[in-house]
């Protein structure tokens, strides 16, 4: 039996490492002459704090419906090649990676935008959320999406 | 009515609890919240709300039997 997984069949939200390589590996695509990896990854330090660790928490049916509207908006928009996300939740450590992103597209230009597009969408809309652990041993929900403040409306974000 | 609540909305309310009040839409509901916490005004006028699986509005007929996840602001990445 073939184990090898399809973009289609890959969780959204996962709770166990992300296999970067595996899901790059899953891009590449011959008319594909771009590809662009993001990896959020764990900092050591937030606010001049010491951080242990980050502990990342989801609405899963929501953030994986939500992640895949995004995508299928991507490859769309700019006529991408593969589109890829992954976020992690439960515990995850210094140095690894929280959310990938992978876009894949004809040249360049597209891939680095759509990229761009669907991390920015996942941070302000997908329903996931981490909390900081720090080493003093407190911990504190991180940095929540505020454009409300600006737009007056929960649904309506400001992206770079 | 089941409410269950996410992230820094712990900080406020249980993960998951139960009301009896006839609540029939969003304001409703939130108002309902701040007579139990009203710490949480901030973060709760923030939030968004969802029913079986979709964001729903203030235009959305609650009643009695739905589970209403009540969604904090995002942080991930």
């Amino acid at each position: 039996m073939n184990m090898t997984p399809s973009l289609s069949s890959l969780p959204a939200v996962a709770d166990s490492p992300i296999d970067m390589a595996g899901l790059l590996s899953l891009a590449h695509h011959p008319g594909a002459g771009a590809v662009v990896l993001f990896s959020g990854e764990v900092r050591d330090s937030n606010q001049g704090k010491a951080v242990s660790f980050l502990e990342y928490e989801a609405h899963v049916p929501l953030a994986t419906t939500l992640i895949a509207e995004i995508l299928a908006m991507a490859k769309q928009r700019w006529s991408l090649h593969a589109a890829v996300a992954q976020h992690r939740i439960g515990k995850v450590g210094i140095g690894d990676s929280a959310v990938v992103v992978i876009t894949a597209s004809a040249h360049r230009g597209e891939a680095y935008a759509a990229n761009k597009y669907i991390i920015d969408r996942i941070k302000h809309e997908a329903p996931i959320w981490k909390c900081e652990h720090y080493a003093d041993g407190t911990k504190e929900w991180g940095n929540n999406c505020n454009c409300h403040a600006v737009t007056g409306d929960i649904h309506k974000h400001i992206y770079e | 009515m089941k409410i269950h609540v996410y992230a820094a909305l712990k900080d406020y309310f249980q993960p998951e609890f139960e009301v009896s009040e006839l609540v029939r839409n969003t304001d409703e509901l939130k108002a309902l919240l701040l007579t139990l916490n009203d710490k949480a005004a901030e973060i709760l006028s923030a939030c968004r709300f969802a029913v079986e699986e979709g964001f729903i509005d203030n235009a959305f007929k609650l009643n009695e039997y739905d589970t209403v996840v009540i969604i904090p602001p995002s942080s991930g990445g």
